[in-house]
């Protein structure tokens, strides 16, 4: 167990590491950094988790630091809870956010409410991380983004990182935060060989650690046409389509949300103030979820400033196993222009 | 001095009966610095990742097989221009 998780190389600005890799790096971190803290979770061990969330863990840290557990998320989710209750930092990984079903009652009746519960005797400072995310034909059950799920129950906070630096600065901070945080990393954006990522996930990662507080949005790109508001996957669509839409003349403002709870309602609300038309892009279902929360957001303080709005998610539909099927329900950029262009 | 960064050097004893196999990623820009030792880049042979270590310190002059590359046993994948 003496060799390091990732290799960190010379950290440099030449370094430029994938999304999971990223990950591993803070994680490995904090476990060299605090005894106390642990991941647990299903094929996390040996595999090194089916997204790479863990890939090298075990090459430095020993099998009751990494554990694999049986297929009972119930179960070990609640040992994470009461771990972290009685101290611990434990990083429990759900393999899929779509099988938060099977174990709620855990994630949302105790891991989020049982510092409030306890009148504050115990607090809960966890990690859950999970996989989201679809566009490579796994079906109804395992290509959910799930954001409004996790950001819609109080107790929790929610961060989604879109690139490699985000990924790495976001789990510092998930780890060291005293509450629950859900950190769901998209699956098309870690690197994965076999499921290629988008330009722009992968990014120079210094080597020394950084914390990039909770609640903070980024803004990607400046414009004065149109303010476009995102997260995950569709921060680099989006960005690919304001690269289009510069070409026939529309400046779009990306903002990727990077947190949804908390959440940076004033970054939304200083760019749809400037621009005063608002797009919002999701990956996750249009009803009841992180779009309608934006333009609710803006709606509440900024009336006068809103000219138009758009939002742009997945339909309220199962997501198809089809390929061609699956492209249609999920937002494309072509998706995103055509919306950019409706509100200009 | 071009030093080449030669597949054949990092191929899994596991794998004799496989020939080609894809660059996954690349972690280094062409012209960016390395040390030896820093992983450049990951291979996967079939299903298997393998990390790719710089064999020499230096910058790295040219990615032969670019991202998501198909190559085959014993191409070179890189060149590293060593200081």
């Amino acid at each position: 167990m003496s060799e390091r998780a990732t290799d960190p190389g010379t950290g440099d600005a030449d370094r430029e590491l994938t999304m999971s890799r990223a990950m591993v790096d803070a994680v490995a971190a904090e476990m060299r950094a605090d005894d106390e803290v642990f991941y647990v979770g299903e094929d996390v061990q040996d595999y090194g988790g089916i997204f790479d969330s863990t890939e090298g863990l075990l090459d430095e840290f020993d099998r009751d630091r990494v554990m694999d557990v049986p297929i009972s998320e119930t179960a070990y989710v609640g040992a994470a809870v009461g771990a972290a209750q009685a101290g611990m930092r434990p990083i429990a990984e759900i393999m899929f956010a779509d099988f938060v079903g099977v174990c709620l009652d855990q994630v949302y009746n105790q891991m989020a409410k049982n510092t409030y519960m306890s009148g504050g005797a115990v607090n809960v400072p966890m990690v859950l991380t999970t996989a989201v995310g679809g566009e490579y034909n796994d079906a109804a059950q395992h290509s959910q983004t799930l954001y409004g799920l996790f950001s819609h129950l109080p107790g929790m906070k929610v961060v989604v990182p879109s690139t490699a630096y985000d990924a790495k600065g976001l789990m510092h901070a998930a780890v060291r935060d005293d509450d629950p945080v859900v950190y769901m990393f998209h699956k098309r954006l870690m690197g994965i060989g076999w499921m290629p990522a988008p330009e722009g996930p992968k990014t120079p990662v210094p080597d020394e650690e950084y914390a990039i507080p909770l609640g903070e949005a980024d803004v990607k790109r400046e414009g004065e046409d149109v303010t476009v508001v995102t997260l995950g996957l569709h921060v680099h669509r989006a960005m690919q389509a304001a690269e289009q839409l510069a070409d026939g003349g529309v400046d779009t403002e990306v903002i990727d949300l990077r947190s949804l709870v908390p959440f940076d309602t004033e970054t939304v609300l200083e760019s749809v103030e400037k621009t005063g038309k608002l797009v919002v892009v999701d990956e996750d279902y249009q009803s009841f979820g992180v779009t309608g929360e934006v333009v609710a957001r803006v709606a509440e303080r900024a009336p006068d400033s809103l000219e138009a709005v758009e939002r742009v998610a997945l339909p309220d539909v199962p997501i198809p196993f089809s390929r061609p099927l699956e492209k249609e329900v999920n937002p494309q950029v072509d998706d995103i222009v055509a919306a950019v262009e409706s509100v200009e | 001095m071009t030093v080449d960064v030669d597949s054949e050097a990092y191929w899994p004893a596991d794998a004799d009966d496989v020939d080609e196999a894809v660059v996954a990623n690349w972690f280094v820009r062409e012209g960016g610095r390395v040390d030896a030792g820093d992983t450049l880049c990951e291979i996967q042979i079939e299903k298997v990742s393998v990390d790719v270590d710089a064999p020499e310190s230096g910058t790295l002059a040219e990615r032969v097989v670019p991202e998501s590359g198909e190559f085959r046993r014993g191409d070179v994948l890189g060149r590293i221009e060593s200081a």
